[in-house]
């Protein structure tokens, strides 16, 4: 019971915008800055209504010596407040659109630099992502070629899909980082071969439900050096908590160095024994999850 | 012969002025109490159900609120005594925490809120309000309560399948759901009899409320609460079959290998293969087959579109009604006409029309065209035009008023200050970029509840303190109702406020341990905040069970009109008998004539005659 009543009465008087996790992606001060004016419009009409609110009730409390005003209301009055909500609303939507647009519409995406692919997956609860290899292509994908060991479904015809590697990451306490530039446009090409997932990096304020049978695109551009979180946001199953992944942000040269060593660590895909015993490690709590049911 | 004397016998006695008893005395204690056609003791039985499940459904959220406050300690009092499929040391397993968030929210929200202010308000206000005897078809009307029961234990069996019930969260996405077991079916067949239950509801109050109202009694002379419920039947009618048809979807993609959520070539961790449709079949770390069934090609996105093309209305079906008996309420205590009756109504038109219209906010992050994401921000930004028209129309009611605060009018009140803050944070996700980063975090769980507990439980609350008197023929105690209230309201605001600090630090829904992640482990002392609110407030609930149970037996005897108010209901007897009304009713004019000039008592019911050098009253303005 380490509950820490201080620490309630402090946060009691904190701003609300305070507890966002740092950002750190170029388009991110634009979404929070949307949410900080509808912040600032939401306490300002709390604090009128409210006010409104109170005082009625104080002022025209029950007094039997009292009648109340016989009045049904007035066009005006009804006139003014639905078209000064109207105004802003409209503002806001348009105001909104402008980010929305930038951040999501596919005709968009600005050029990448880096691309990956990424899977979330179930049995055993975790992510999957896919690197070019040396020769920055990806192979091409097979939906037919999809196995425990080759989740991408790379193409074994396709000479660009021998060098691509791929890094199966556990969820859990200790997942298997991945590692992108920082101030680069990457690309992430999204897509699940089991059920919903959702790939939430709080700190990039980026959010995608993966999809299964549909790839789809999710950019960012990390401006800060550092370790931050991906979360898995869409419930996926028992083990959904535990979907967590790790994402370095690496100067040009650390990411360099880190994607040549990872090359040589993880055998390409299409090099790996065939036998289903490779990387998926069931060390999210299988114990709970559906598979020992049967 | 003798059974057409009986009926002769059972129409005069609606149609005479002896009184309801005497006409029904050879009815059986089964049809009087059990398979009953009186709209009011349906009416009674949808109460006691739901009040059942909400106290279900509050159980079930208290255990998801000590997992997260204390993850894998044991649930005080009750951990160790439940079966250890459900928990492991008493505390709740993940597989056992995915199964109380989905049956949690479907208790909530299709056995609790749904039956409650539609059913129960729906079938006890209408024909009162209305002035007429009964619904148009009452026998249709005892079917749709009496589907209830079975649907709820059907729902609640799942949890005795050794796979657990449904552990697809509320909205049972697709292929989740359709991959998770029997548990899941029983969801489906019983959120389908659910749904059967709401259609015949909705037409049956359609047909009533078109057909059946008392002599004189024009449309737009109904008081607000009939309004909101007959709009909230036009919902029910057009979207329930939707929800139907993709439940029925999902079953075929379970059982018959149709295709229509799921795509080709999964690789799905399945409990038996009979639910798997064209995948892989995967178990624990092996490749068991590949399997090539019949079906795939399907579409996980369908379904969201089916479910919430349903259940986004569903949220106004559980809201108008709330605002229709918040605004009676309201209107009756502060001793002064609704402002604005008719901008009420168009705002409750506004808002159902906007509410077909708006679905696609539930899944801007799901992969739908981005573009359809902008239409869909600019609908659902526009719902908060009508919603703030109906915000300033009940602080005009109040404005001027002469308030008396008794236990309902503080719900009512309450809902207006709940629903503000609920309506403020709807304005957060609907925008489609902000929503990015709070979708499916503790601030949309922040929002609902204020919405669906702040709103629409508190206006539940205050027309059970309302009409109570009618409905039982005793009067339920103040002093218990207000304490009741304060410790609600408190303890509401200090369960759900923090979520919304939650979600701005990033916290996901459904996470059976948030502190895996560490920028969520320095909000754990707040979730622990949220738990012991949300306990407190849990037990308050109590307070209302005893004020019922004691004063149905200690309580004042009622009289017939203890508000002073003005609408029909309130002319009938203190406890009508089948038939309601032991006078002719013959309306001349709108409910909401409180402190009229010129008149010594400051209401004037709209059953009463003017008098005779009198200038016909005008209604709604």
């Amino acid at each position: 019971m380490n509950f820490d009543l201080s620490k309630g009465l402090e946060w009691a008087y904190r701003d609300m915008l305070t507890f966002f996790p740092e950002n750190v992606s170029t388009f991110g001060a634009q979404l929070d800055s949307i949410f900080a004016l509808i912040y600032w419009f939401s306490v300002a009409t709390f604090f009128l209504t409210y006010g409104l609110l109170v005082i009625f009730m104080v002022k025209y409390r029950y007094n039997e010596h009292r009648k109340a005003y016989y009045f049904h209301g007035n066009n005006l009055m009804e006139f003014t407040w639905t078209l000064l909500p109207t105004i802003f609303f409209v503002g806001l939507g348009l105001w909104s659109d402008g980010a929305w647009s930038k951040t999501k519409y596919a005709s968009r995406v600005p050029k990448p630099d880096v691309e990956i692919d990424v899977l979330g997956y179930q049995s055993g609860f975790g992510w999957q992502f896919r690197y070019a290899g040396p020769d920055g292509v990806f192979g091409n994908k097979d939906r037919e070629q999809i196995t425990i060991a080759n989740p991408f479904g790379i193409d074994s015809n396709d000479i660009h899909g021998k060098d691509d590697f791929v890094i199966i990451s556990p969820g859990g306490t200790r997942p298997i980082p991945i590692h992108l530039p920082v101030n680069k446009n990457i690309l992430v090409n999204l897509s699940s071969n089991d059920v919903l997932h959702s790939f939430f990096l709080p700190n990039f304020r980026v959010k995608q439900d993966a999809l299964p049978g549909q790839w789809i695109k999710v950019w960012f551009n990390g401006s800060k050096i550092g370790t931050y979180e991906l979360a898995c946001a869409e419930l996926c199953g028992s083990g959904h908590y535990n979907m967590r992944g790790q994402v370095f942000i690496d100067s040009q040269a650390d990411y360099d160095k880190w994607l040549d060593e990872q090359y040589k660590i993880s055998k390409p895909v299409l090099e790996a024994p065939v036998s289903s015993d490779t990387t998926i490690v069931a060390s999210a709590d299988t114990k709970d999850s559906k598979t020992t049911k049967n | 012969m003798q059974t057409a004397v009986a009926n002769a016998n059972e129409i005069h006695g609606h149609d005479t002025h002896h009184g309801a008893d005497h006409a029904h005395h050879e009815l059986s204690f089964i049809r009087k109490y059990i398979f009953s056609t009186d709209h009011k003791v349906i009416a009674k039985q949808f109460m006691a159900v739901s009040l059942f499940f909400l106290f279900v459904g509050g159980l079930f959220a208290l255990m998801i609120r000590w997992q997260i406050a204390y993850p894998g300690s044991a649930i005080p009092l009750i951990g160790n005594i439940l079966p250890n499929s459900w928990v492991s040391d008493g505390a709740v397993t993940a597989n056992f925490y995915t199964q109380l968030l989905t049956l949690h929210g479907t208790v909530m929200i299709f056995y609790v809120i749904i039956p409650l202010a539609v059913g129960m308000f729906g079938n006890f206000c209408i024909p009162l309000m209305i002035g007429t005897d009964d619904m148009a078809l009452p026998r249709l009307n005892m079917f749709s309560f009496w589907l209830v029961p079975p649907a709820g234990l059907i729902m609640l069996s799942g949890f005795f399948y050794d796979s657990g019930t449904a552990a697809a969260g509320w909205t049972g996405y697709p292929p989740l759901g359709p991959t998770s077991g029997p548990g899941q079916t029983t969801w489906l067949v019983s959120l389908f009899m659910i749904g059967f239950s709401s259609i015949m509801g909705g037409t049956n109050y359609m047909a009533t409320v078109l057909n059946k109202r008392a002599k004189g009694l024009q449309l737009l002379q109904m008081p607000l609460t009939v309004w909101a419920l007959f709009i909230t039947a036009i919902l029910i009618t057009l979207g329930t079959p939707v929800l139907a048809a993709a439940i029925a979807m999902q079953i075929c993609d379970q059982y018959l290998h149709t295709g229509f959520f799921m795509p080709d070539n999964l690789l799905v961790t399945a409990p038996d293969n009979t639910y798997v449709t064209n995948a892989f079949i995967a178990q624990g770390n092996q490749l068991l087959e590949h399997k090539q069934l019949l079906g795939g090609g399907g579409q996980p996105i369908l379904w969201q579109h089916m479910f919430w093309f349903y259940s986004h209305p569903a949220v106004y079906i559980m809201i108008l009604p709330g605002m229709g008996i918040v605004s009676d309420v309201l209107s009756t205590f502060a001793r002064k006409p609704i402002y604005g009756y008719k901008a009420m109504i168009f705002a409750i038109m506004a808002i159902a029309f906007l509410g077909f219209i708006v679905w696609g906010h539930h899944m801007f992050q799901s992969g739908m065209n981005p573009l359809l994401g902008t239409t869909f921000m600019l609908s659902t930004i526009l719902i908060a035009v009508p919603s703030a028209i109906k915000v300033f129309n009940w602080l005009g009611t109040i404005w001027k008023g002469n308030i008396r605060f008794t236990a309902a009018n503080m719900n009512a009140l309450a809902f207006i200050a709940t629903f503000i803050i609920g309506g403020l944070s709807g304005v957060f996700m609907a925008s489609a970029p902000v929503d990015i980063y709070i979708h499916d975090t503790y601030f949309i769980v922040a929002h609902i509840h204020y919405v669906l507990f702040g709103g629409a439980l508190f206006a539940i609350f205050a027309g059970i303190y309302y009409w109570f008197p009618k409905m039982y023929g005793k009067m339920l105690n103040e002093n218990l109702g207000r304490k009741h209230f304060y410790w609600s309201f408190v303890f509401f605001n200090l369960t759900f406020y923090p979520m919304h600090i939650l979600g701005v630090g990033g916290h996901m829904r459904r996470i059976y341990n948030p502190y895996i992640y560490e920028f969520l482990q320095p909000l754990q002392p707040m979730n622990q905040f949220v738990t012991f609110a949300a306990i407190i407030l849990g037990f308050s609930q109590l307070i209302l069970v005893v004020n019922i149970l004691w004063s149905l037996k200690y309580g004042k005897a009622a009289p017939r009109n203890p508000w002073q108010s003005n609408s029909i209901e309130w002319s009938a007897p203190a406890h009508p008998g089948h038939g309601n009304f032991d006078t002719d009713i013959v309306v001349y004019r709108g409910p909401y004539e409180y402190s009229v000039p010129g008149r010594e008592s400051d209401f004037y019911p709209q059953t009463e005659p003017p008098s005779e050098n009198e200038v016909p009253v005008h209604s709604g303005h």
